[in-house]
């Protein structure tokens, strides 16, 4: 086990006036209003603690002394007080019923989502970030919503106690130092309880992650699975993987409740100790009586919420994670717009001895990479998965910086272009299209908000898609969602390239935009893309050499580095990785089944084993 | 639990169809554990009524001192201190009970669905994917937890104690019991005022907040393809949109509801309970009318009512929100099995061929035909091709020679016997599939290679790794042939991946093989090697392959074009190519996309008139 994680475990638990101002800052302006309504609930649990004590009086003045009047005036001082409670709530909880929580929460959703457009796209490209900020986006409201139920319960079981001891000074000093001395015995107790609770749920959260992965790869490898005979009832993994979950959450359940049992049990023996010694006051005759029943009173009222308010700091340390995740989103800072702002004139692209290494990586996924691409040039990247081909054009749309080295578009360093220039100027076509829940004509459109509908047809039949457009249900308008799973993936991609075409970049990117197609779609798909590139500066990913025998300059990477440049017909002259990869290629063109038949003289028909 | 938490509105969650039908059914998820939950709700009732035998012993502790003052009240004292603990111990165990019973619950669920899916009809995997059963299998069985653990013992207390502690208070003072009783039904009737228009506003409430959901999938999904456009301005606006929706209807809902939600939660709090029993004793007393020791039993018993029924109130929200998991575990249980029959009655194919006869599939009764009175015969030992359009039925041929479905009309016969009448592992004997998204699991290997022939030997393992061109970079692996896939950046690319489920397709050696060849491999220099594997693969089986580059099945024994449905040409390529039909088409375009190539037609021509 390494010295990094074993010091995150004992992180110390977050002070509560960290959290505090977390929550202060999150909701922003309505923060003097919920400083005001956090205020109120102390006092209402204040109020509420000093009413209770006044049933000590009220008992003794109308059972032993029998005077009446005194009692009628506690009655109406504990009433007035419940009553003070009561309103100072009432006005706390205002903060959530007049929607001022919800409109807080709404005005941080929309700031975190702002802070997601703003942030380095590579910082947001792993899966695991995207789910984590969809969480976050997602449970914001939940998280918070409960807040101030839970510091509400939490002073009630606390401030409430503390304050009827107080109040009991003047009448019992004796029951009053009892009754305080619990505090000192569970407070030790919940900051003891707390690092447990944390380690207990890390256990039994990576259990529930194990038992998730596996269930997600029997479902996703059933058709396997089933064909191998290995499905249901003879998936042992599987049915290992449920039994150590239940086991795990066994365990943590017992270890979980220890604290919880102890913690109660403190409270119940103390108090019980407190009535013990309350009768043997009462017998030597320094304790009246009606004291000791007032006490009982009290008592009942206040054991439960104190043995049990260690279960709503649970809540409160699930509103203090997601405080702590979105302090820490909104903490990345965007990629910074070097100055002075520059446009470039001219689309010719420059790589200069650039170098890139992911943050997650442990080798650069591009190293000392130089290129030069004219304007209206067609240069293709070739290479086997992973030698950075991606990567290079992930840095030219300014996902991330390089580490060393830059790129200039026109001879402008891209740091010194406003981003929203910068993607004015590029058009990407992904291998994977995505469509949005939206009609086909927004669709297109997305390419440039403001072109007429004239515009967007014909950029629609430039792309080949007048055809299929035309047959939708509702033509034109015809929502995708309705009919995603009716578009072929050859009809996606040239929505897509109309998109390219509506927005008319001087630079255009293509991923590979041929790859998953079938060669009927590939036939319109290509024409499509014959009418984007025309007259543009060209960046190409191609797997398929014969696509880009004629670019300008085939660029072939390797591990990161550029190993070969050159036009086919040069390339094809030397001995390297490229003529080798053609080669390949095209012994593979030639394969047809009558070569499985080749070494048999006759197909033989088999019996059943 | 003295002050419950206020009725807000984002732990609601059950949704419109889950109404009070739904309710029963609700419970009857925790049938496999009902005794155990049943004993936890029986210790959590004796704990509490044990509570209230405290309360009373504490007043007649009062009562002793009282009457018999300077002596020591032992017997009571020792006996508030047994309920006490007794209480407590109870309470635990109602506690740990209902826990280890929602535990076992989770397992038994899950083994049981995951149960079910090996025997449902394939398409019904498929339709609702991967991703959605995961969800069921986990974390909808999660989230019964605090429905089954949490909250059956409260359910318990809070059905049992109010009536009890309404019974003792009646014969300990009937004015001071109604008293008491008289807040509870404010507080009750401002409530149910609260609650008159809640399936509405819940209804609203979750479609809102689904619309947020998606919006943030969109937004968060989508945004390296956005950016590129318009700095995600548009999906930035329909999350704003939808994020606005949800504020409207949440504001909506705590105008309507607010006010009488908030006052009768401040009702029913305990201290109004015990202000009016305290001025109500305090008057009955002063007119001498109150037994004062009674007076105490009241004061100790009466916010117990108002205390057992606020957890029920915040229970109702919990199990709101696992009605729709628990209705989600029931369709799936509920999904039907295909017929299959019993070993003894199974026919066992002869040989190994394939036959449609007359075959019509439609996906549900709603779509359109998916095949549409297909017929044709694949002898044993030969290759026949499925080749038409995207969407033309291709892949649904050979899925349904597997039973992913039933067909709707016609058969399917395998070695001569019909698919229905055979058990499902002998039809899987027969048949191997090779997929076109390879799937390997996170175990070593050898153990994906040895995936339904758990008893082959490593030499025979070996063999077909070295027939499938995976041998030399298996053992350029780690640890070799007992690497773990998918671990510690042991990551194979696709054309890897595709030669370990040939190897796999090898060593299982069955009979029949259905391919659906790869559009796209993966990486191109390893397309090579992926061809000989498949070569060796195909020697000497019936080969169905659905084909999407032409030219690798021109000498098949048999191509059989399908369009839309109907399967329209079949024969050998050169008589296919002269009729000039639908393959004739395809043939051509099939050429015309071989020979593209950027840069040479466009660049200086620039096309815009096509049609």
């Amino acid at each position: 086990m390494s010295h990094g994680s074993a010091t995150s475990r004992r992180r110390p638990p977050t002070p509560w006036l960290t959290t505090y101002r977390q929550l202060l800052v999150s909701v922003g302006p309505d923060a003097p209003s919920l400083r005001r309504s956090l205020i109120g609930l102390l006092l209402a649990a204040a109020a509420q603690g000093f009413a209770l004590a006044c049933i000590v009086p009220l008992l003794s003045a109308l059972l032993s002394r029998r005077d009446f009047a005194e009692a009628l005036y506690w009655l109406v001082a504990c009433s007035a007080l419940v009553v003070a409670s009561l309103v100072l709530r009432w006005r706390a909880q205002s903060f959530d019923f007049d929607g001022r929580m919800a409109a807080s929460t709404h005005r941080l959703r929309i700031q975190l989502g702002e802070q997601l457009r703003r942030m380095p796209l590579e910082t947001l490209q792993s899966r695991r970030t995207g789910e984590l900020n969809s969480m976050v986006l997602n449970n914001v409201d939940e998280n918070l919503a409960h807040t101030l139920t839970i510091i509400n319960l939490i002073f009630i079981a606390l401030v409430t106690p503390l304050c009827t001891a107080l109040a009991l000074l003047a009448v019992d000093w004796r029951m009053a130092l009892a009754l305080l001395l619990i505090f000192p015995a569970i407070v030790p107790l919940y900051r003891w309880r707390r690092p447990a609770l944390g380690r207990g749920k890390r256990i039994l959260g990576e259990a529930h992650q194990q038992a998730n992965a596996d269930v997600l790869e029997y479902t996703q490898g059933l058709p396997v699975l089933r064909a191998a005979c290995q499905a249901g009832a003879k998936a042992e993994r599987l049915t290992s993987t449920f039994v150590h979950l239940e086991t795990i959450q066994a365990i943590g359940h017992r270890k979980g409740a220890k604290p919880n049992i102890l913690v109660a049990t403190v409270v119940e023996v103390g108090l019980l100790i407190m009535l013990g010694l309350g009768v043997v006051w009462v017998l030597d005759g320094s304790l009246d009586l009606a004291v000791l029943a007032a006490l009982f009173v009290i008592v009942a009222r206040l054991s439960e919420p104190l043995s049990t308010f260690i279960l709503y700091t649970a809540i409160l340390e699930l509103i203090e994670s997601a405080l702590e995740r979105i302090g820490a989103l909104l903490a990345i800072s965007p990629l910074a717009q070097r100055q002075p702002e520059e446009q470039p004139t001219s689309y010719d692209i420059h790589f200069d001895d650039v170098s890139f290494q992911y943050a997650q990586g442990n080798v650069p996924a591009v190293r000392e990479f130089s290129a030069h691409l004219p304007p209206r040039s067609l240069t293709a990247l070739v290479g086997p998965s992973g030698s950075g081909k991606t990567t290079l054009t992930r840095l030219l749309l300014r996902q991330a910086d390089p580490q060393s080295g830059s790129i200039r578009i026109g001879g402008v360093d891209i740091r010194h272009i406003p981003t929203a220039r910068l993607h004015d100027l590029i058009s990407v076509v992904f291998q994977d299209v995505y469509l949005f829940d939206d009609t086909v004509m927004a669709n297109i459109r997305m390419g440039r908000p403001d072109a007429s509908d004239a515009e967007v047809r014909r950029a629609a039949q430039a792309a080949q898609c007048l055809g299929f457009i035309e047959r939708l249900p509702q033509g034109w308008q015809t929502r995708i969602g309705d009919i995603g799973g009716c578009l072929s993936g050859g009809e996606k991609q040239r929505l897509s390239i109309a998109r390219a075409l509506l927005k008319d970049a001087p630079i255009v990117i293509l991923d590979e935009p041929t790859a998953a197609l079938d060669s009927e779609s590939e036939v319109a798909v290509q024409r499509a893309i014959d009418t984007l590139v025309s007259d543009k500066t060209v960046v190409v990913i191609a797997h398929r050499l014969s696509t880009i025998v004629g670019a300008d300059q085939i660029l072939v990477l390797e591990d990161g580095h550029l190993a070969e440049n050159g036009r086919h017909a040069e390339l094809m002259e030397t001995e390297g990785r490229y003529q080798r990869m053609w080669r390949a290629q095209q012994r593979v063109k030639c394969w047809h089944v009558a070569a499985v038949r080749s070494n048999d003289d006759e197909p033989q028909p088999r019996g059943v084993a | 639990m003295t002050e419950s938490t206020i009725p807000s509105p984002s732990e609601e969650s059950a949704q419109h169809r889950c109404d009070s039908s739904r309710a029963s059914s609700a419970w009857s998820i925790m049938r496999p554990v009902g005794s155990q939950i049943g004993y936890a709700m029986g210790l959590s009732v004796a704990s509490a009524l044990l509570g209230l035998l405290c309360m009373g012993l504490l007043a007649l502790t009062v009562k002793a001192l009282l009457e018999q003052p300077g002596t020591w009240p032992w017997e009571l004292m020792v006996g508030v201190l047994a309920c006490t603990v007794a209480t407590y111990m109870m309470r635990l165990g109602a506690f740990n009970q209902a826990h280890y019973a929602a535990f076992r619950l989770e397992r038994i669920l899950r083994m049981r669905l995951s149960d079910r899916l090996a025997r449902v009809s394939m398409g019904y995997v498929q339709a609702q994917g991967a991703g959605a059963l995961t969800k069921v299998i986990h974390d909808d069985v999660r989230s019964l937890h605090v429905f089954v653990a949490d909250s059956t013992p409260l359910y318990a207390r809070a059905y049992i104690t109010p009536i009890a502690t309404f019974c003792v208070l009646v014969w300990l003072d009937w004015r001071l019991a109604l008293g008491a009783l008289g807040v509870l039904v404010l507080g009750f009737g401002i409530l149910s005022l609260a609650l008159r228009r809640r399936g509405e506003m819940v209804r609203l409430y979750n479609d809102a907040r689904e619309r947020v959901s998606s919006a943030i999938v969109e937004f968060v999904q989508a945004m390296p393809v956005v950016r590129t456009f318009d700095t995600g301005h548009s999906t930035f606006g329909r999350y704003q949109q939808a994020l606005a929706a949800y504020l409207a209807v949440l504001t909506r809902w705590y105008r309507e509801s607010g006010f009488a939600a908030r006052f009768s939660w401040v009702v029913l709090s305990p201290m109004p309970t015990l202000l009016v029993v305290l001025w109500l004793g305090s008057w009955l007393t002063w007119h001498g009318d109150l037994d004062p020791v009674r007076w105490l039993a009241v004061l100790l018993l009466c916010t117990g009512m108002a205390e057992a029924v606020m957890p029920m109130m915040m229970l109702r929200h919990m199990v709101d929100k696992v009605k729709l998991s628990i209705a989600r575990i029931q369709d799936v249980m509920a999904a039907p099995y295909p017929p299959v029959p019993s070993r003894e009655t199974e026919q066992l194919p002869r040989e190994a061929s394939v036959r449609f006869e007359d075959v019509s599939f439609r996906y549900t009764p709603a779509d359109d035909e998916a095949l549409s009175r297909v017929s044709f015969d694949v002898a044993p030992g030969t290759i026949t091709a499925l080749v038409g359009p995207s969407g033309a039925g291709k892949s649904t041929v050979a899925k349904l020679i597997l039973r992913f479905w039933d067909v709707s009309s016609g058969r399917i016969l395998v070695g001569g016997v019909n698919v229905r009448h055979m058990t499902s592992d002998t039809l899987m004997q027969q048949v191997a599939f090779v997929f076109q998204d390879t799937f390997l699991f996170s175990d070593s290997v050898a153990d994906n290679i040895r995936l339904g022939t758990p008893d082959a030997d490593m030499d025979s393992l070996i063999a077909a790794a070295k027939a499938a061109q995976a041998h030399d970079f298996i053992m350029a692996l780690p640890d070799g042939y007992d690497t773990r896939v998918g671990e510690r950046g042991v990551f194979l690319s696709g054309g890897q991946r595709q030669r370990i489920t040939i190897a796999r397709a090898i060593l299982q050696n069955r009979p029949i093989l259905v391919l659906d060849e790869a559009t796209a491999f993966a990486d191109p220099e390893n397309e090579a090697a992926l061809v000989d594997a498949l070569s060796r693969l195909m020697r000497d089986k019936t080969v169905i392959m659905v084909a999407h580059r032409l030219a690798t099945i021109r000498d098949a024994d048999q191509i059989l074009v399908f369009d839309r449905g109907h399967l329209v040409e079949g024969g050998k390529h050169d008589a296919l190519v002269k009729q000039d039909g639908t393959y004739a088409r395809l043939w051509q375009n099939y050429e015309t996309a071989q020979n593209w190539s950027l840069g040479q037609t466009s660049r200086h021509t620039i096309i815009t008139q096509e049609a």
